[in-house]
C-alpha cells in the first residue's frame, strides 16, 4: 500500500475488467460444459486394420465405434459425426447405430429397436433416428470402412447433434484414436492389393487359401516373434532336460534294483503317454489346482520333463554301446567307477549320442506347437490367431517355413555328423555280417553320401555296406555304432507318438 | 525276399499317395462348382440354387463349440442348451434330423460353414458382424447380447480401465477378444480354444480378466463360478446372434428363417427362451 496514487488510479478499472473477464469465462465454461454434458461421448475406438499387428493404420479402411450417452433432460433426434480432415469413406462404407439402455454398469444392457437412416457427406456421417433418443440411452454408432488420415497421429471424432427442440448442438470432442502411419509391410500389402497378377493368383482357390501373397507378407514379420518364443521354449527346455536325462540314465543302470525300478517307471510313464496329455495335466491342471505360474515357464517344464525321459534312454543306450573293454582297460589303469565314467566313457558317448540327441531336439522343437492348445504364446498360436482373423491357411504355411528354417539345417548337421562317425568307426572291428541297414523309402542319401546308391537305392534296394544311411535323419540315424541308440529312438516312436 | 517286401511297401505307399491326391482333387471339385455358381449369380443370371443343399440327405448337420452355457454345452456326451433345443424344433419344422458334430474349434467354425462340406449350419452364439458376413450369411437374429468383463472377486477390479496393460484372456476369434484388443489400451490378449480354458487361466491368475458374452458370463458367475468370479463391467455392445449358413445355400437360410418365424408365432420360441432366460424379454425375431 505504499505505492503511488497514480498506480492506484489505473488499478481499479483493471480490477473490474479482470473480474468481468473471470465471470465471462466462467459463464462460457458453464455454457460449454452444459452442452458437453448433454450428450457425453464415452467411447471412440477404431478396429485394428493392420495385417501384421494390432494398431490402427491410417489411409486404410477400418471400423470406428463411437458411443455416447444421452444426459439428464435431453433428447436427441440426429447425430452428425465429423471425422478428422483427411479421412475418407470407402465405396462399401456403411453405418450402423444401436440404441441401448443400461441401468447399472454391472447389469446387461437392453437393445432397443429404433428406425434409423444415415447419410455420408464428405468427412461426416449424419444419422437420423425415427424417434427421439431420450435420457440415459446409449447411442452406439459403428462406421464401417472409413479410412482415417494416412498421416499417423492422435485423432478425435467431433460433430454435432440435433436436440428435442430441433436446435443444433456441438458435440464435445471424443476420446482420441491413435493412428499410425503406414508401415513398410502395410505399403507392400497395399501395393500387392492393386496388382493384376495378385488378383489372378488369388482367383485360384488353392493358391488363395494356402499361398495368399498379401498374407505371406503380413505373416512373416508377425510370426517372427512367435518363432522366437517357440525357439526360446526349446532352447530353455532342452538344456534343462540334459542333466535330468543323464541322471535317469545312470539310475537305470544302477546296481540298486529299487533305483532302476523307479527310474524305469519314470521313463516308461513319460514315454508311454502323449506329450499333449502331459501338457494338459501340467498346465491346465496346475492352473485349476490354483497354483499360479507363468504358462510359458510351465511349457518349458513340460518339454524338459518329457525330453528328459527320452534323453535318458538315448544316453543309456549310448553308454552301453561303449565296449566293455573300455571299462576293463580303465580299471586296469586304476581308475574308479566315477573316474571311468566321466573321463573315459562319457566323452565317447557324447560323440555317439549327438545325432540322436539332435533328432530329439528337432522333435521337441516341433512339439512346441502343441503348447498352443493350452494357452502358451508361441508361433502356432500367432499363426492360429492370424488364420482365425483372415479365415485363410497362409499363416500356417508361413509358420511351416519358420519351423523348417530350424529343422532342415539341423537335419543336415546330423547327416554330416553321422558320416564322420561312420568314417571313424570304419576302423573298429565289428563283423560286417551283423550290419543291418534301415533304408528309407524315399532316400535322400545321394546328396549326403557320395558313395550312396543311385536311383536304385531310392527305389528301395539296400544300401551297399559302408554307406551311411542318412535317409531318415529326422526319425532315426542308423549305423553300426549307434545301433542301440537307434533302438531307443525307435522305442520312442512307438511309445510316444 | 527282403527286396520283395520293400517293393510291396513302395507300391503300397505310392497307392496311398495317389489316393490322397485323388481325394484332394475330389475336395476341390465342389468348391469349383460353388465358385461357378457364385459367378453366375454375380453375373446377374437367375442361376441361384433353387434347392436346399445338405451335406447328408435328410439331415441338418450343426457345427458348434458346445462350450457356452446356457446356449450350448455338453451334458455328458450329448449337447444341450437353448440353441440345441431351438435347433431340434427347427429340425422338426424343416423335417430334417438334427445332428450335432463333435465340439468344433470356434475360430475355424465360420470358415467351415463357408466351405459347406462338413456342416450345413453353424450355431455357436455367433455375433453377426461385417467380417463374418463377408464369409457366410446369417439367419434372423435370435438373441440380443452384450459383452462382459469377468475377473476374480478377490482382485476387486471395478471397470475396464483398471485392466490397462494387463493380460486378458478370451476365446480365439470371438467378438469379446476383438473388443478387449480394441478398447483396453496396452493389453496382451491371450487367445484360447474354449471359453472355459480362458476362464481357467483367470482362475489361475495367469490372466487378469476374461471378456466374453454377457449372458454366458451371467450364468457362470451365478452358478458354476459363484463366489469366485464376478462381472466387473457389462459392456453394452448390442450385438445379436445369428445362425451361420453358407452363401451358396440361400434356400436353407430362407427355410430356417421361416421356421424361426413359425416357432415365434406358435409360442415355441418364447417357451424355450424363457426356460433358459427367465425374466428376459424374448427378441421379436425381425
Amino acid at each position: 500500500m505504499k505505492r503511488s496514487t497514480t498506480a492506484k488510479a489505473w488499478r481499479k478499472p483493471l480490477l473490474t475488467l479482470l473480474a468481468f473477464a473471470v465471470v465471462l469465462s466462467f459463464c462460457v465454461q458453464l455454457a460449454t460444459s452444459y452442452s458437453a454434458e448433454a450428450l457425453t461421448v464415452t467411447t471412440t475406438t477404431a478396429k485394428s486394420n493392420q495385417a501384421s499387428g494390432n494398431s490402427v493404420v491410417g489411409g486404410q479402411p477400418t471400423r470406428v465405434t463411437w458411443e455416447a450417452k444421452v444426459d439428464e433432460g435431453e433428447a436427441v433426434s440426429s447425430v452428425t459425426l465429423t471425422f478428422p480432415a483427411g479421412s475418407s469413406f470407402a465405396d462399401n462404407a456403411n453405418v450402423q447405430a444401436t440404441i441401448l439402455y443400461q441401468e447399472d454398469p454391472r447389469r446387461a444392457a437392453q437393445r432397443i429397436e429404433v428406425e434409423q437412416s444415415y447419410e455420408l457427406d464428405g468427412e461426416s456421417v449424419v444419422i437420423t433416428f425415427g424417434e427421439l433418443i431420450e435420457t440415459d440411452y446409449v447411442i452406439r454408432v459403428e462406421v464401417h470402412n472409413v479410412a482415417l488420415p494416412a498421416l499417423g497421429g492422435e485423432y478425435v471424432v467431433g460433430g454435432s447433434y440435433v436436440d428435442e427442440n430441433g436446435a443444433i448442438q456441438t458435440l464435445a470432442d471424443s476420446p482420441t484414436i491413435t493412428v499410425i502411419g503406414t508401415t513398410l509391410v502395410d505399403r507392400i500389402i497395399t501395393w500387392l492389393d492393386g496388382q493384376k497378377w495378385v488378383e489372378s493368383w488369388n482367383s485360384v482357390l488353392f493358391l488363395r487359401i494356402f499361398f495368399n501373397p498379401q498374407l505371406i507378407v503380413a505373416a512373416f514379420p508377425n510370426l517372427f516373434f512367435g518363432w522366437l518364443r517357440s525357439l526360446g521354449l526349446v532352447l530353455l527346455g532342452f538344456p534343462l532336460a540334459i542333466p535330468f536325462g543323464l541322471g535317469f540314465a545312470f539310475l537305470r543302470m544302477s546296481r540298486l534294483g529299487i533305483l532302476r525300478f523307479l527310474a524305469s517307471i519314470y521313463v516308461n510313464v513319460i514315454r508311454g503317454t502323449p506329450l499333449f496329455l502331459q501338457m494338459y495335466i501340467v498346465i491346465i491342471g496346475i492352473q485349476i489346482a490354483g497354483a499360479s505360474f507363468n504358462s510359458y515357464f510351465l511349457g518349458v517344464i513340460v518339454l524338459a520333463v518329457n525330453s528328459s525321459a527320452y534323453l535318458a534312454e538315448i544316453f543309456r543306450a549310448g553308454i552301453q554301446s561303449i565296449h566293455k573293454g573300455q571299462f576293463e582297460a580303465s580299471a586296469s589303469l586304476g581308475m574308479n567307477g566315477v573316474q571311468t565314467m566321466f573321463s573315459v566313457i562319457i566323452p565317447q558317448t557324447v560323440r555317439r549320442v549327438i545325432p540322436t540327441a539332435t533328432s530329439e531336439f528337432i522333435l521337441l522343437y516341433k512339439d512346441t506347437a502343441l503348447l498352443a492348445a493350452v494357452g502358451v504364446m508361441e508361433m502356432m498360436m500367432f499363426a492360429k490367431s492370424m488364420a482365425a482373423v483372415s479365415g485363410n491357411m497362409t499363416p500356417y504355411v508361413v509358420a511351416a517355413c519358420y519351423y523348417l528354417v530350424v529343422t532342415l539345417p539341423l537335419t543336415k548337421v546330423i547327416a554330416n555328423f553321422e558320416k564322420k562317425l561312420a568314417a571313424a568307426d570304419g576302423t573298429t572291428s565289428e563283423p560286417p555280417a551283423k550290419k543291418k541297414k534301415r533304408v528309407g523309402l524315399f532316400s535322400t542319401s545321394e546328396s549326403n553320401a557320395p558313395d550312396a546308391p543311385d536311383a536304385l537305392g531310392a527305389l528301395g534296394a539296400p544300401n551297399p555296406p559302408g554307406a551311411p544311411d542318412t535317409s531318415d535323419a529326422l526319425n532315426a540315424p542308423s549305423n553300426k555304432s549307434t545301433q542301440n541308440v537307434k533302438k531307443a529312438q525307435n522305442a520312442k516312436k512307438e511309445g510316444g507318438e | 525276399m527282403l527286396l520283395k517286401k520293400k517293393s510291396i511297401l513302395v507300391v503300397l505307399t505310392s497307392l496311398i499317395m495317389a489316393l490322397s491326391l485323388a481325394l484332394i482333387g475330389c475336395g476341390g471339385t465342389p468348391e469349383a462348382t460353388d465358385g461357378d455358381a457364385a459367378d453366375a449369380q454375380a453375373a446377374g443370371g437367375d442361376a441361384a440354387p433353387t434347392e436346399m443343399i445338405l451335406v447328408k440327405e435328410g439331415k441338418l448337420i450343426v457345427g458348434s463349440d458346445c462350450d457356452y452355457p446356457p446356449f450350448i454345452f455338453m451334458d455328458g456326451a450329448k449337447p444341450a442348451g437353448f440353441e440345441y433345443d431351438l435347433m431340434l424344433e427347427i429340425g422338426k419344422k424343416l423335417d430334417l434330423e438334427v445332428e450335432y458334430l463333435a465340439p468344433q474349434n470356434f475360430d475355424s467354425l465360420i470358415a467351415s460353414v463357408a466351405a459347406g462340406s462338413k456342416m450345413d449350419i453353424g450355431v455357436s452364439s455367433f455375433t453377426i458382424n461385417d467380417e463374418r458376413k463377408k464369409l457366410v450369411n446369417f439367419c434372423t437374429p435370435y438373441f440380443d447380447s452384450n459383452q462382459a468383463i469377468v475377473s476374480l472377486k478377490s482382485k476387486a477390479y471395478t471397470n475396464a480401465s483398471d485392466l490397462e496393460g494387463m493380460v486378458i484372456a478370451a476365446q480365439s476369434g470371438t467378438t469379446g477378444a476383438d473388443w478387449a484388443q480394441e478398447n483396453i489400451p496396452g493389453i496382451t490378449l491371450k487367445p484360447f480354444n474354449q471359453t472355459s480354458e480362458a476362464i481357467a487361466a483367470v482362475l489361475a491368475g495367469d490372466a487378469e480378466a476374461v471378456v466374453y458374452d454377457e449372458p454366458v458370463a451371467a450364468e457362470h458367475v451365478a452358478e458354476q463360478y459363484a463366489g469366485e468370479l464376478e462381472i466387473i463391467q457389462s459392456v453394452p455392445t448390442g450385438e445379436q446372434y445369428g445362425f451361420a449358413v453358407s452363401k451358396d445355400n440361400p434356400v436353407l437360410e430362407a427355410a430356417v428363417n421361416q421356421a424361426l418365424l413359425d416357432l415365434k408365432a406358435d409360442g415355441t420360441f418364447d417357451l424355450i427362451f424363457l426356460k433358459y432366460f427367465p425374466g428376459v424379454t424374448p427378441p421379436s425375431l425381425r
